[in-house]
């Protein structure tokens, strides 16, 4: 077990290595730089000036042999449109994108689980017709149109939730502690909501078919046999069994929900890393698209180490 | 906002007439807790002619606040809002002498004689935010900063005709110029913002860039600047002790918003201010309850802009565009009134040339080349440029074919694009269709390597900025004529223009100078620009200058009638 650790740890620094040094250059072959932004006064004398005073006329491998050792004592650079370090950026962003993210993986496995497993007990019945074409509909969807979609009903023509931001702008500063919580999970709702429709949709598909292949085995129909209740063979037996490929899901997920993080962030103005990556790929803001590339793989390859360990714990065979 | 009143207004959940489970009754109270939003505690209360709280949704953060180096839309609003100039700029934007310029920081100013200086007599009760008075020294020291090689400000090139700034009293600067200009009042009074010295004289010049405290402005303006949350807000409040009177409103929240977002927040009254609504959603707009339509005309034009030179080999002539004739054919050939009414509908205004309208030395009577496909056909035959196999013309073996870049930031732009490329498509003209995002178009554009686009300009009041533009000075490194565009007769007509020091000859100048150009054709003028905002009905909007809406924010206000809960947190007044 110690040593799958520590060998997957040995790859996945390799992979963030990886992954920085292309993130690296892929950014800065892009056309434009962080000051290339559409400003009528600056010249390309003051842009050059510019260009100059931060580094970015030298060398490519220069520059990049600089940021490498910065990033070796933690300093992951400056961010010119935020105007503040990239480490304190990401330290606000972060716990953001986690929380949204984070509550939309669970409430996406919980939701899609139970339906999978409805959907397999019901196989072929109404429940299982109408709610595989509903999740196909939204599993075939993008995550920004459905992001846009949940906005044009939820905040415009049924305006019950706020359209974007992560709290009141004005209020919440003023509000009693729970009056803040129930602000926060007001701005939470449709952002989670975006991301939860979609994730769920395919996991549910994932569950259905994982139950339909353990439904008709021997311990099941021993387990049924015996005269145990058909609840307590589902959830019991069957679901248990049907899980282990789900934890795989789990680690394949979290990239999927960082990608569409990015889009249903920007749709609703929520400043995690997805707001944050779009910005900063937008204004060429060098160090902060690297450091976002770094931090996101770092969060994918922790999601599939942990994936790994469940398995390895819940499947007995792996560990033996 | 009252719970029960909140509920009882649009809630659809009612009270159960039977009894109903603990677990049940936990998830729907929960549930229109969530839905309801919640009260807010009691603040202090604004109430009387001033208060409220203004939400801008803003289309994106600011990229700087120190203003040297202020180059974006967020940053000029937010500077132009907590600091001030010596004086402002009247609502006609005249650039010449002192005329219409109404004192600011500076109460009076006194010409010297030869005219080669300028004192200000500072208003003695101006303070900055931090409560330290206004002094001469402020000014000498705004000016070295703004003009200092090492802080590279985009506003040093337009200080040049500024020799010194000295200090006679505490209370008088005196502005030395290196030449009499008919614009020299005009340099100092509405492009050197006054800073306290006091604040960041310490920091190193090459520091100033990336200085934490340049992130927090100091300024003597009537609102003061609280907070930024870099990327999601950013917060002014009314100065209560300022000098010139506080600000109407309380509090101004400037918030980035994605655009889908930020006109939903707008018409759900989420927001209060969006600077350019979505066009095709402007009709929205009249029937919404939360917010109205403001139809601005702005200080800016587009163009589709034909590169004079090959963007392959840059020291060679364009091998299209170099012809006056192709230029001109291309030119006759778009229905700029046709394609108007398609991207704008019945809100666009046609450019006239290279200048908007709104600028007093606009020209609505210029001769631009009149829409004909037939002159225009004829023109490109008698270029050699015949109609080849496929429909595309050709001259020596080389199609007439060239690519057309497009910001995908600009719907308009885009539009405008699309449009073009099937007019030339009829005159036997193929156009590859290029959509960029901004970064990668100014890239290209900065970098000379493109044959055509669809640009913008948005020049200074003066016509100095038409030179940046259009004349031979403004091609290379110090200029922005990225079309590299030259005609000498131009650029005198535009000197004669820019040394007058009689607004009609200045008239009489540029307008010959941009029939000139027009002439040239080495663009096809398509509109000036015009662009709706959204505002809530409970404000109350001031006068807005063409080139800021922001000018007079100041005395935009809410009345008390129409205060809704983030109106009423008040302030606590400021003592000095």
């Amino acid at each position: 077990m110690r040593r799958l650790f520590v060998a997957r740890l040995a790859q996945s620094l390799i992979v963030v290595l990886i992954v920085t040094t292309i993130s690296f250059f892929v950014i800065r072959s892009a056309p434009g730089d962080p000051f290339s932004y559409d400003a009528p006064n600056v010249t390309p004398a003051i842009r050059e000036h510019w260009r100059a005073q931060f580094g970015y006329d030298r060398p490519l491998p220069e520059q990049f042999a600089r940021y490498v050792t910065s990033a070796a004592h933690g300093q992951l650079g400056y961010s010119f449109q935020l105007h503040e370090d990239v480490s304190t950026a990401l330290a606000q962003a972060i716990p953001r994108t986690l929380l949204l993210t984070g509550v939309s993986l669970g409430l996406s496995f919980i939701l899609g689980l139970v339906i999978g497993v409805a959907q397999a007990v019901r196989r072929g019945r109404w429940f299982d017709r109408l709610s595989s074409g509903v999740l196909m509909l939204l599993y075939s969807l993008p995550d920004f149109w459905g992001a846009l979609m949940v906005l044009l009903v939820f905040a415009y023509w049924w305006p019950i939730l706020p359209a974007g931001n992560i709290v009141d702008q004005v209020l919440h500063d003023y509000m009693s502690p729970w009056q803040a919580f129930i602000d926060r999970v007001r701005h939470l709702v449709l952002p989670v909501a975006s991301l939860t429709l979609l994730t769920m949709a395919g996991i549910s598909r994932y569950q259905r078919a994982a139950m339909l292949e353990v439904l008709p085995s021997d311990f099941i129909r021993t387990a049924r046999a015996k005269g145990l209740p058909e609840r307590q063979i589902i959830w019991r037996h069957a679901f248990r069994t049907a899980l282990t490929p789900m934890v795989t899901m789990l680690g394949l997920l979290l990239p999927a929900l960082l990608g569409g993080a990015l889009f249903v962030e920007k749709v609703f103005s929520w400043p995690g890393m997805g707001w944050l990556a779009a910005n900063a790929i937008a204004a060429r803001d060098y160090d902060l698209v690297t450091a976002i590339v770094i931090v996101g793989s770092i969060m994918v390859v922790i999601g599939n180490v942990l994936a790994d360990l469940l398995h390895v714990a819940i499947d007995p065979r792996i560990r033996e | 906002m009252d719970l029960a009143a909140m509920m009882s207004a649009w809630s659809p959940y009612h009270p159960p007439t039977a009894p109903v489970s603990m677990r049940s009754s936990i998830v729907v109270i929960a549930v229109v807790t969530i839905l309801s939003g919640c009260s807010s505690k009691e603040g202090p209360q604004s109430a009387g002619a001033t208060g409220g709280t203004m939400i801008y949704a803003a289309p994106a953060d600011a990229i700087d606040l120190f203003p040297p180096y202020v180059s974006d839309l967020i940053g000029r609003i937010v500077q132009d809002l907590v600091y001030e100039r010596l004086a402002e700029i009247g609502p006609a934007l005249q650039t010449i002498g002192d005329k219409g310029f109404a004192p600011l920081l500076a109460k009076s100013w006194t010409w010297a004689p030869d005219s080669l200086s300028i004192a200000f007599a500072l208003d003695p009760q101006a303070r900055f935010h931090d409560g330290k008075p206004v002094t001469a020294s402020d000014v000498r020291y705004s000016f070295k900063v703004f003009s200092d090689p090492k802080v590279g400000s985009p506003t040093a090139p337009l200080l040049t005709n500024i020799d010194s700034v000295s200090v006679r009293d505490s209370l008088t600067p005196v502005v030395w110029f290196k030449k009499r200009t008919p614009e020299q009042f005009y340099d100092v009074a509405y492009q050197l913002i006054i800073m306290p010295e006091h604040a960041f004289g310490s920091i190193p010049p090459e520091q100033l860039h990336t200085s934490e405290i340049t992130r927090k402005p100091i300024g003597t303006g009537r609102f003061r600047f609280v907070k930024w949350d870099a990327g999601t807000r950013l917060e002014l409040i009314a100065d209560t002790a300022n000098y010139r009177g506080r600000a109407k409103l309380d509090r101004l929240i400037i918030t980035p918003v994605a655009p889908a977002a930020a006109a939903t927040q707008v018409l759900s009254g989420q927001a209060d201010f969006m600077d350019i609504f979505p066009l095709d959603q402007a009709p929205k707009l009249d029937s919404s309850a939360a917010a109205r339509p403001l139809v601005r005309p702005q200080a800016s034009y587009a163009f589709m802009g034909m590169n004079q030179f090959d963007p392959k080999a840059k020291k060679n002539a364009h091998p299209i565009f170099s012809d006056v004739r192709v230029r001109r054919a291309l030119s006759m050939s778009v229905d700029r009134v046709g394609m108007l009414r398609n991207v704008f509908g019945g809100m666009g205004r046609l450019a006239h040339g290279p200048f908007p309208m709104v600028f007093s030395y606009g020209d609505s009577t210029l001769r631009i080349p009149a829409f004909d496909t037939a002159a225009a056909r004829s023109l490109l035959d008698s270029a050699g440029w015949k109609v080849g196999t496929g429909g595309i013309r050709v001259k020596n073996g080389r199609p007439l074919r060239f690519t057309l870049l497009v910001p995908s930031s600009s719907v308009p732009r885009l539009r405008y694009g699309v449009l073009l490329q099937d007019q030339f498509r009829k005159l036997g003209v193929q156009v590859d269709l290029d959509q960029l995002d901004p970064g990668a178009m100014q890239a290209r554009v900065q970098g000379y390597d493109f044959d055509a686009l669809v640009g913008g300009y948005t020049p200074d009041p003066s016509p100095s900025g038409t030179k940046q533009n259009w004349s031979t000075a403004g091609i290379g490194p110090t200029g922005q004529n990225y079309l590299r565009y030259s005609n000498h007769a131009v650029d005198a007509l535009l000197d004669s223009a820019t040394s007058s020091f009689d607004p009609v000859k200045l008239k009489s100048y540029s307008s010959a100078a941009f029939q000139r150009i027009i002439d040239d054709a080495p663009a096809i003028w398509l509109y000036d620009f015009v662009v709706v905002s959204a505002v809530n009905r409970r404000i109350t909007t001031a006068p807005m200058r063409v080139d800021e809406w922001w000018a007079n924010l100041a005395d935009w206000s809410i009345p008390a009638d129409k205060r809704i809960d983030r109106d009423r947190i008040g302030l606590t007044p400021v003592k000095r």
